[in-house]
């Protein structure tokens, strides 16, 4: 910040002028030397995405960056919670949105209208927690003995009790002064939340998906306090899985996640899961399915490689996700020799976008 | 804007090598994207220790890092305002949950990408710790409450409404004292268990900010400054462990994290939204190099907090209960409301203030009865109204010019404190300037009467406040004042520079008493007066 301004362009310009010299130069070289052989490496095209964050450690993957470049794309990734995209987020200069669920990209395309949206790849709702708190679970009929089945109705009761787990019975494992609560993200900002009371609300409602406005109102006073009586929330899901894989069990017990955030670590060449770590399966659960909306070309052009890319629906097996193609999905664990997980069968739809939005008002977001 | 521009006592610039765009021929042709970019940040105060990995990520990144440091509170209601947003491109504290909490204040945010944390803990003397049986067991906030309220041990920390350490340990022992599972309520948060008034009736040192804490404690404990050392301080872990290191401490502290759980600052590192492609782009890079595993560890080694990337350093051990934060505004405020007007022991202060003939004038005499009368209650600021004259707050004025005048003392009621607040507004505007400045005559009366009313009601905070826009023209002089000081009991003087005021002397004045200067020549007398409520 000391060149005068004048002398300080001047000798940028000259800057520019040698270096379009040598570049003139060495591509004259290189053209003379290997002419015609191998092709030129297309030009990359950068295009910009707000995604659910816990998409994030699959677009930082250098094999994902790597497969995107040769097709000619350079990706630059802003993480942010579902709904904040949906909402909040400023949308203009980025290529494409790519929500968590298809509730907050109905959304978007309401105000955003796209020829087509893509959803690549889903994965449901599950519950990172640890070996002595599974243990504390089951002897409290939340989890079937040798199961990885969370019983939702029970552990609803649980919560509505305002147990505390010391006050669980013989437990030396974890006698925290503090409720037995599953620890999700700010439902006014992050999907997992959202997804979290898409579930509560199907069981508080004698297991039916919340329709109606009038159904809403009757139920949420119930399903309110799970999130409420857990104080501030971290306002991604990504924040909430690192809280949850660095701090231990003090901090986050048990965390409502992407099964993909659990399941990526597990495939990682170098994982950092705790020893102890378990992943268990809300009955019921939901699918959040990840869906790609384009703001231009350029970003539909992303939602289409991601979608028939082959190598790409690998990546993103290995990052943990269920790709359209199941067989992808298969051979993630196979490669890796672990099993595979479970298929599930009491998976419940997500409310539509303008049922979740009432919830989420009741609880005090604004939109 | 002006008022962080005041607060930010020092601007620190970090600086990347020379500029890549310049050097052409050497290294790639970089793009305009690529070129060196600052990013203005406002930020918490104690991320000054990260300068050497900042000025690294400055060399690596071509992304330049200006700190400008300033209290939580103050800091969240410039971002909920969207005063921040015309001059910064993003904010870092040790939490947003304060931020989060203001109305419309989420919006400003962009994203928000943790770095790093440290659990807000009790770190105490080890002959201390010893004495109260408290090494290699679990502790828990009830049995510190009990000590504390036996007065077995006294501790320092930093005013809630203007630090984040001091707001987390707030939260932490209410949370846990008051017996919740959960979110505190707002009938929790009114409430005022006995053992709340134990556990705070033990603070005998307060601060505006956590690095004048650690100095008084570090000062008070080497014998540097006058006053009883203190037993020990609440502060982030990785504070406390930094101060072991320095080894600038007789004897180390024994650090004491409460079992039943503690509240953890994050440092969420925040692009504004309001920030430009170029800014957005730069923090994205910025942060995603400080979370490279070998950074990660770096800061680790460097600051003592826990890296946000899992892996990097082993897990601390599972047992550390986090406690839950509340996350509805009115429970918040309602919490400091009860913390300043009735748990928090009370504080006297004696106001010393110049009605010299200098001090005519609407921008001298005028802006004192303005900023007596803000914290009368007229400022209706989020902070203006936590460091307003506070619940059993007994605060005296002592006019002065050629002589010092007679002493006014009001006592502010527990319940309905306003007509208490109004009339010290009302002697504050009946003061009339003329005369000559008798600064050291007047400190001397203050010391006075500060021991007067120590002897009648000792279990009070006690400081002084001098307010002089000129040198010292009658009565005693430094010199005297320094002999006189020296063989009284210790209570520090907060200085305010103003108008001409002799800097050298003031500085003196603070150092010997242990108290410490604040700057109104270039920020309003009334932010000044605001800020040094944090440490009366």
């Amino acid at each position: 910040m000391t060149a005068p301004a004048g002398r300080r362009s001047g000798r940028r310009v000259l800057s520019w002028l040698l270096a379009l010299a040598l570049l003139g130069v060495i591509g004259f070289v290189v053209l003379r030397d290997v002419g015609g052989q191998e092709p030129e490496p297309p030009e990359l095209t950068v295009v910009t995405g707000v995604i659910g964050s816990e998409k994030d450690a699959f677009f930082a993957d250098q094999r994902v960056r790597d497969a995107f470049r040769a097709h000619g794309l350079e990706l630059k990734i802003d993480p942010a919670g579902s709904r904040q995209i949906a909402t909040t987020t400023r949308l203009d200069g980025y290529d494409f949105a790519f929500p968590s669920s298809s509730p907050s990209a109905d959304k978007l395309l309401a105000q955003r209208p796209a020829a087509r949206t893509y959803a690549p790849f889903s994965s449901p709702m599950a519950v990172a927690t640890f070996a002595p708190i599974v243990e504390l679970l089951t002897q409290a009929g939340v989890v079937a003995p040798g199961s990885t089945t969370f019983d939702v109705r029970r552990y609803l009761e649980l919560a509505a009790a305002g147990t505390r787990w010391d006050q669980l019975p013989g437990n030396t494992s974890f006698p925290a002064r503090k409720d037995v609560l599953l620890s999700t993200t700010a439902p006014c900002q992050s999907n997992s939340a959202a997804m979290y009371l898409g579930i509560a609300s199907y069981v508080a409602n004698a297991d039916g998906v919340v329709t109606d406005q009038t159904v809403a109102t009757q139920v949420t006073p119930s399903v309110q306090p799970l999130f409420r009586d857990q104080g501030y929330l971290p306002p991604t899901t990504e924040v909430l899985f690192e809280d949850y894989l660095s701090a231990g069990m003090g901090r986050v017990p048990m965390a409502l996640v992407y099964e993909a955030q659990y399941l990526a670590e597990a495939l990682s060449p170098d994982p950092v899961l705790p020893a102890d770590a378990r992943l268990l399966y809300p009955s019921p659960t939901i699918f959040s399915r990840h869906t790609l909306v384009p703001l231009t070309p350029a970003g539909d052009r992303v939602g289409e490689l991601l979608t028939t890319d082959p190598q790409l629906a690998t990546l993103a097996a290995q990052h943990g996700f269920r790709p359209t193609d199941p067989r992808a999905f298969a051979a993630a664990f196979r490669d890796r020799g672990l099993p595979e997980p479970p298929a599930l069968v009491d998976v419940v739809e997500p409310p539509s976008f303008d049922t979740l939005e009432g919830m989420l008002s009741l609880l005090g977001c604004t939109p | 804007m002006k008022r962080i521009a005041a607060a930010a006592t020092a601007v620190l610039a970090l600086v990347a090598g020379c500029g890549g765009g310049e050097t052409a021929g050497a290294g790639p042709i970089m793009g305009p994207s690529d070129a060196p970019v600052t990013l203005r940040v406002l930020a918490g105060s104690e991320l000054l220790d990260l300068e050497p990995v900042l000025t690294q990520a400055g060399e690596a990144t071509d992304v330049r890092i200006q700190l400008e440091p300033i209290g939580t509170l103050d800091g969240a209601e410039a971002v909920a305002s969207g005063a921040a947003e015309t001059d910064h491109d993003a904010i870092w504290f040790s939490s947003n949950r304060y931020l989060a909490l203001q109305p419309g204040a989420q919006a400003r945010l962009g994203t928000a990408i943790d770095i790093m944390s440290s659990p807000v803990v009790l770190g105490l003397r080890r002959p201390v710790a010893e004495r109260l049986g408290w090494v290699g067991r679990p502790v828990t906030w009830a049995e510190i409450a009990a000590a504390a309220g036996a007065r077995q041990f006294t501790y320092g920390m930093t005013d809630p409404s203007a630090s984040n350490s001091g707001f987390s340990a707030v939260v932490a022992v209410a949370t846990a004292l008051v017996g919740a599972g959960s979110a505190l309520t707002l009938e929790q948060a009114e409430s005022t268990v006995p053992a709340l008034r134990d556990f705070f009736a033990a603070q005998t040192l307060a601060a505006g900010s956590s690095g004048f804490l650690q100095e008084a404690f570090v000062r008070r404990a080497t014998g540097a400054d006058p006053g009883t050392p203190v037993d020990g301080l609440i502060n982030y872990e990785s504070v406390l462990q930094g101060m072991n290191a320095a080894g600038t401490l007789p004897e180390p502290l024994e650090l004491i994290r409460p079992a039943d759980g503690v509240v953890t600052g994050e440092y969420p590192f925040t692009v504004l939204a309001a920030a430009s492609p170029e800014a957005r782009d730069a923090h994205r890079r910025l942060a995603e190099y400080l979370r490279t595993p070998d950074v990660q560890r770096e800061i680790a080694e460097r600051t003592h907090r826990q890296p946000a990337v899992p892996g990097v350093v082993p897990t601390p051990s599972g047992t550390a209960v986090e406690l839950p934060f509340p996350a509805q505004a009115d429970v918040v405020e309602a919490l400091l409301t009860s913390y300043f007007d009735k748990l928090r022991r009370p504080s006297r202060t004696i106001y010393v203030l110049d009605t010299s003939g200098s001090m005519a004038g609407d921008e001298r005499i005028g802006a004192l009865q303005r900023s007596l009368a803000g914290l009368a209650g007229a400022d209706p600021s989020l902070t203006g109204q936590f460091r307003r004259f506070r619940g059993r707050e007994q605060v005296t004025l002592l006019p002065f010019n050629t002589t010092p005048e007679s002493p006014q003392t009001f006592t502010v009621a527990e319940e309905n404190p306003a007509p208490d607040r109004q009339r010290i507004a009302d002697a504050g505007a009946a003061l009339l300037p003329g005369g000559d400045t008798a600064i050291y005559d007047s400190l001397q009366a203050a010391f006075r009467i500060a021991e007067q009313q120590s002897a009648a009601d000792p279990d009070r905070f006690t400081s002084i406040v001098l307010m002089t826009d000129g040198e010292n023209t009658s009565g005693a002089d430094i010199a005297a004042f320094r002999a006189f000081v020296g063989s009284r009991p210790a209570v520090p003087v907060f200085c305010v520079l103003f108008g001409e005021s002799s800097v050298e002397e003031m500085e003196e004045v603070a150092r010997l008493t242990g108290g410490r200067t604040f700057d109104a020549r270039t920020a309003p007398l009334a932010e000044v007066f605001k800020e040094i409520r944090g440490y009366v």
